[in-house]
C-alpha cells in the first residue's frame, strides 16, 4: 500500500469512527471506491433502510417489542445500532438524546422513551426548527419537564425554561420574562389521558395489559391566549411561533453548532460554561454558522459542511474523543458479529453497557450525559475490555471467525507475528496505535504459533489499547 | 413473578383436562416470570410449573407448548434447543433434544405439533426447517430448508395438526401458510399471491377447525384472518380485548388507578400517527391485539389467541 492510500483508509475511518460505530476493512475497502465526499453522502443521504429490521427484534426478544422498561427499548436500538447500514441513522439520535435528554425515571415506560428516539431519527437531521416542534410535543420530554402541568391558570415553567437554556440558546441570551412567555405560549401541549397515564406512572403499574404508549394532545381550552412579548417580538404566540423565533436567532445557530463540533469533532468545554468559555474552534463555529442561516437551518447542511471540513480531516482531532459505552458496544458487536439474530444474550450485553456508565434511557442529568474522558475511570475502563476481549478473542463469533480466516487464507498461514499485528489492525478498521503498544504486541504475538490463538490473542489485546477506546 | 397472569406469553393449550397451559418467557427471561401457568376458562388459577433454571423441569425460554390426547405436556425451549415433557400436574418427565444444524439437531425450535400416534413435529425456527420425533426424541424425519420455494421456509413459527391430519405451519418469513402432509409434501399453500386481500405479513401460526375454516394469527397485520374452505378471508379481527376477571379483580383494589381509567377515553383517535403501523396502533389501543404470537383451537372449535405484548389471551368462538 502506497503511503497516500493509507492516508486516504485512514481518513475514511476516522469519518466512520466519529459518524458511525467504525467500521471493517472490508467496509472501509467498499467505500475507498468512491471519493471521500461521496461517502459523506453515503452517510447524510441514505437512499436505503438496511438493517436487522423491527420485524425481526419484535420476534425474538419481546421485551424489545413490547417495552414495559427501558432496557427493551434500549435493546431495540442497540440492535439498529449494530446491524445498520447507515450507522449515522442511529448516530444522531444519540446525539440528540445526548442535548434532550430524557429519562426512565420520570417516564416511567419503555415504549414512549422508544417514541422519542423514533422522533430523533426521523427530524434529527432535516430543519432544527421542525425538530424542536416535534420535540415539543413529544409525550416523554412532556412528561420529563412537567408540561402536562403547565395550564392556562396555572403556568410550570420547566420546558419553556429548558427550551431556551438546554435545548437551543444557552445561558444568557434571554431574559427570565422570556422564559415565563415562552412557558405560557405552550400551556395545554400536554398528553391524551393525562391523569390514568400519570397515576400508571407513579405506581410504575404495568397492569392490567402492559404499557399503554402517550400520545401528544393540545388542549386549546387550557391554552393562554393572551398577546406577548418574546426576544423583542410581540404577537398571539403560540408554540410554534416561539420556535420559529428561537429559530432566527444567531445564538441559536451557534449553540446548535457547538453540539455538533463537541459530539462529531472534539470534546467542547462543558455546556453550563459556554457563556464564558469561547469555543475550542471559533472559526469551525462560523462556518458552521454561516451554514445553518444559507440553509434555512438544515442540519444535514451542517454536518456536510462540518464532516467535508479542514478541520474534521485534521490530524489534531483523530483519537482525541472517547467513544460512549453504547459506542463502544455497538463497535464491539458489529466487530463480532454475533447478533445476526436476537437473542436473550443480549440482555446481559446491555447490563454490560450500564456497567460501563450509559445507560441509554437513563441520562445522568436534565443535561444529558458527562462525556469525553469522564467515561472512563478504573471499573469502567475495566468492563470495557472484559466487554470487547471476549467478544473479539472468540473464534466462534461470526466477525471474529471470518477476520481470522481471511487473515490465514490471504497469509496461507505464514503470517509472521508483525504482519499479523499489521492485518489486525486493519481488520479493525486501520486503528492507529502508538509504536510502543505495537512493539509490546508483536513482541506477545512471537510466543504462540497457532494462528488461530496468535490472531485471536492479537485482537484481544488490542481492545485493551488506549486508542481503542477513543474515536 | 409467581401466582395470577401472564408476562410476555408465547404460546397455549388446551388440555384433555380442561385446563389451559400458558408459556411465560417473562420481561427478562429471569427468576420472575419464566414459567408455565395453569388456568381455566373460567380464570380459576391451578398453580405453575417450569420455572426458570438449567435443571430438569427447569426453563429458559419457553417457546411453545403442546398437550398429548394421553395427558402429557410439551413445552419448546428455543434458548437450550429442547422439548421438555411434564405431566398434567407439572412433573417433569422428560427432556431432549439438542443444538444443532445436523438432522435431529435443533436451532430455536418455536412452534410444536403432535399427531394422533404421538409422533412430535417442531418448527426449528433458525434452521429453517420442520424435524419430525417420536414422543421420546428419535428423530424420525426432517422437512424443508431455508427458501422461498414451496416446501421451504424462512424462520418458520406456528405448526398445528388439521382435522385431516396434516401439518399446517406459519412460514412467517414467507408470509405465508404451508400445508404439508406428515411425511412432508406441500398439500397448499395460502399466500397474497393466490389472493392479495389475504395481505399476510409475517402470520405466527394457523389452525383449522371441523368445518374447514383457517384461522391465522397475522403477527405483522395484528390481526386474526379467517379464511373459509373457498378461499374467502370471512373475518379480518383487529382485537376486542376486555377486562378479564383477573384485570377486574386488580382495578378493584387499585381504586385511584381504576377512577382513572374510568375517566379515560380507551378508544382514541390515531390521527397523530403517521406511519399507519398496525403495531403502533396497537401500543395506543389496549383492545387491539398487539403481538398476537400464537393461536390454538379447542375441540370446542374455541379459538385462543395468545397476544405476547399484552399479556393475555383473547378467546373467540364461531357463531
Amino acid at each position: 500500500m502506497v503511503v497516500s492510500d493509507k492516508e486516504e483508509f485512514e481518513l475514511r475511518a476516522h469519518l466512520l469512527r466519529r459518524a458511525g460505530f467504525g467500521s471493517t476493512r472490508s467496509e472501509l475497502q467498499r467505500q475507498m471506491e468512491n471519493s471521500y465526499e461521496d461517502t459523506v453522502e453515503y452517510l447524510l443521504v441514505p437512499n436505503f433502510t438496511d438493517w436487522m429490521g423491527d420485524h425481526i427484534v419484535r420476534r425474538f426478544d419481546g421485551e424489545a417489542s413490547g417495552m414495559i422498561n427501558a432496557p427493551g427499548a434500549s435493546r431495540n436500538w442497540l440492535y439498529r445500532m449494530i446491524s445498520t447500514a447507515n450507522p449515522l441513522t442511529e448516530k444522531i439520535p444519540l446525539l440528540w438524546h445526548s442535548i434532550f435528554a430524557t429519562g426512565v425515571p420520570k417516564v416511567i415506560n419503555g415504549r414512549v422513551l422508544f417514541d422519542q428516539i423514533n422522533m430523533l431519527r426521523k427530524y434529527g437531521t432535516g430543519r432544527l426548527d421542525d425538530l424542536l416542534l416535534q420535540l415539543s410535543k413529544d409525550p416523554a420530554m412532556i412528561v420529563w419537564l412537567d408540561n402536562q402541568e403547565n395550564h392556562r391558570d396555572a403556568m410550570n415553567e420547566n420546558w419553556g425554561r429548558e427550551l431556551l437554556e438546554l435545548f437551543s440558546m444557552g445561558v444568557g441570551n434571554y431574559t427570565e420574562e422570556d422564559v415565563k412567555e415562552c412557558a405560557r405560549a405552550f400551556t395545554g401541549w400536554t398528553i391524551g389521558n393525562t391523569e390514568y397515564m400519570m397515576v400508571r406512572a407513579k405506581r410504575d403499574s404495568d397492569w392490567p395489559y402492559g404499557r399503554i404508549a402517550y400520545h401528544f394532545e393540545y388542549r386549546e381550552d387550557d391554552h393562554d391566549m393572551e398577546e406577548r412579548t418574546f426576544l423583542g417580538q410581540k404577537g398571539n404566540f403560540n408554540g410554534q411561533d416561539i420556535i420559529r423565533i428561537i429559530c432566527e436567532q444567531e445564538s441559536t445557530a451557534r449553540f446548535i453548532s457547538r453540539h455538533l463540533y463537541h459530539f462529531f469533532v472534539a470534546d467542547e468545554a462543558p455546556v453550563p460554561s459556554w457563556s464564558t468559555v469561547a469555543p475550542r474552534d471559533p472559526e469551525a463555529i462560523d462556518q458552521l454558522v454561516q451554514e445553518y442561516f444559507n440553509s434555512d437551518h438544515s442540519i444535514t447542511a451542517m454536518l456536510r459542511t462540518l464532516f467535508n471540513s479542514n478541520f474534521f480531516k485534521s490530524q489534531n482531532v483523530r483519537y482525541q474523543k472517547v467513544k460512549g459505552p453504547a459506542e463502544f458496544a455497538a463497535t464491539v458487536l458489529r466487530l463480532g458479529g454475533q447478533f445476526n439474530l436476537p437473542n436473550k444474550d443480549m440482555i446481559l450485553k446491555y447490563q454490560q453497557i450500564v456497567w460501563m456508565g450509559q445507560e441509554l434511557s437513563n441520562p445522568s442529568s436534565v443535561e444529558g450525559w458527562h462525556e469525553g474522558k469522564e467515561w472512563i475511570d478504573t471499573g469502567t475502563l475495566i468492563e470495557r475490555i472484559n466487554f470487547a476481549s471476549d467478544q473479539l478473542s472468540d473464534y466462534e463469533n461470526p466477525g471474529v471467525r471470518e477476520i481470522v480466516d481471511t487473515l490465514i487464507k490471504d497469509s496461507a498461514g505464514l503470517l509472521s507475528s508483525e504482519e499479523t499485528v499489521s492485518n489486525c489492525l486493519a481488520q479493525l478498521g486501520f486503528l492507529e496505535i502508538s509504536a510502543e503498544t505495537k512493539y509490546i504486541l508483536v513482541r506477545y504475538a512471537q510466543k504462540i504459533d497457532d494462528p488461530v490463538s496468535k490472531i485471536t490473542g492479537v485482537l484481544r489485546l488490542l481492545t485493551t489499547s488506549r486508542e481503542f477506546q477513543l474515536a | 413473578m409467581e401466582g395470577r397472569g401472564f408476562e410476555y406469553p408465547t404460546d397455549s393449550v388446551s388440555a384433555p383436562n380442561a385446563r389451559l397451559y400458558v408459556t411465560n418467557k417473562s420481561r427478562n427471561y429471569g427468576e420472575r416470570g419464566v414459567r408455565i401457568t395453569v388456568l381455566d376458562l373460567d380464570s380459576e388459577f391451578y398453580g405453575t410449573f417450569g420455572t426458570f433454571g438449567t435443571s430438569d423441569g427447569k426453563l429458559q425460554s419457553p417457546s411453545a407448548i403442546e398437550a398429548t390426547d394421553d395427558g402429557r405436556i410439551l413445552v419448546c425451549d428455543d434458548y437450550t434447543h429442547t422439548v421438555n415433557l411434564f405431566d398434567l400436574e407439572g412433573k417433569f418427565l422428560n427432556r431432549w433434544g439438542i443444538y444443532g444444524q445436523g438432522e435431529g439437531e435443533l436451532n430455536g425450535p418455536s412452534g410444536l405439533a403432535v399427531d394422533s400416534d404421538n409422533n412430535v413435529y417442531i418448527s426449528d425456527t433458525r434452521n429453517h426447517r420442520i424435524q419430525k420425533f417420536n414422543i421420546d426424541g428419535y428423530h424420525i424425519a426432517t422437512f424443508g430448508n431455508q427458501g422461498k420455494n414451496n416446501g421451504q421456509f424462512d424462520l418458520p413459527w406456528g405448526i398445528s395438526m388439521t382435522p385431516r391430519n396434516t401439518l399446517c405451519i406459519a412460514d412467517w418469513g414467507n408470509n405465508r401458510i404451508q400445508e404439508l402432509t406428515i411425511d412432508g409434501d406441500v398439500l397448499s399453500v395460502i399466500h397474497n399471491e393466490s389472493n392479495p386481500l389475504y395481505e399476510l405479513k409475517y402470520p405466527s401460526g394457523a389452525v383449522v377447525d371441523e368445518n374447514g375454516l383457517i384461522y391465522i394469527s397475522d403477527w405483522g397485520n395484528e390481526r386474526v384472518k379467517i379464511i373459509n374452505d373457498e378461499g374467502l378471508m370471512i373475518q379480518n379481527l383487529r382485537g376486542e380485548g376486555t377486562i378479564s376477571k383477573w384485570a377486574g379483580e386488580f382495578l378493584n383494589t387499585n381504586v385511584e388507578e381504576n377512577d382513572a381509567r374510568q375517566a379515560s377515553n380507551m378508544d382514541i383517535e390515531l390521527d397523530f400517527l403517521d406511519d399507519n403501523d398496525p403495531h403502533s396502533e396497537s401500543a395506543h389501543i389496549e383492545k387491539y391485539f398487539w403481538s398476537p404470537v400464537s393461536i390454538k383451537l379447542d375441540k370446542f372449535n374455541r379459538v385462543y389467541v395468545t397476544e405476547t405484548n399484552r399479556h393475555r389471551i383473547q378467546v373467540y368462538q364461531q357463531t
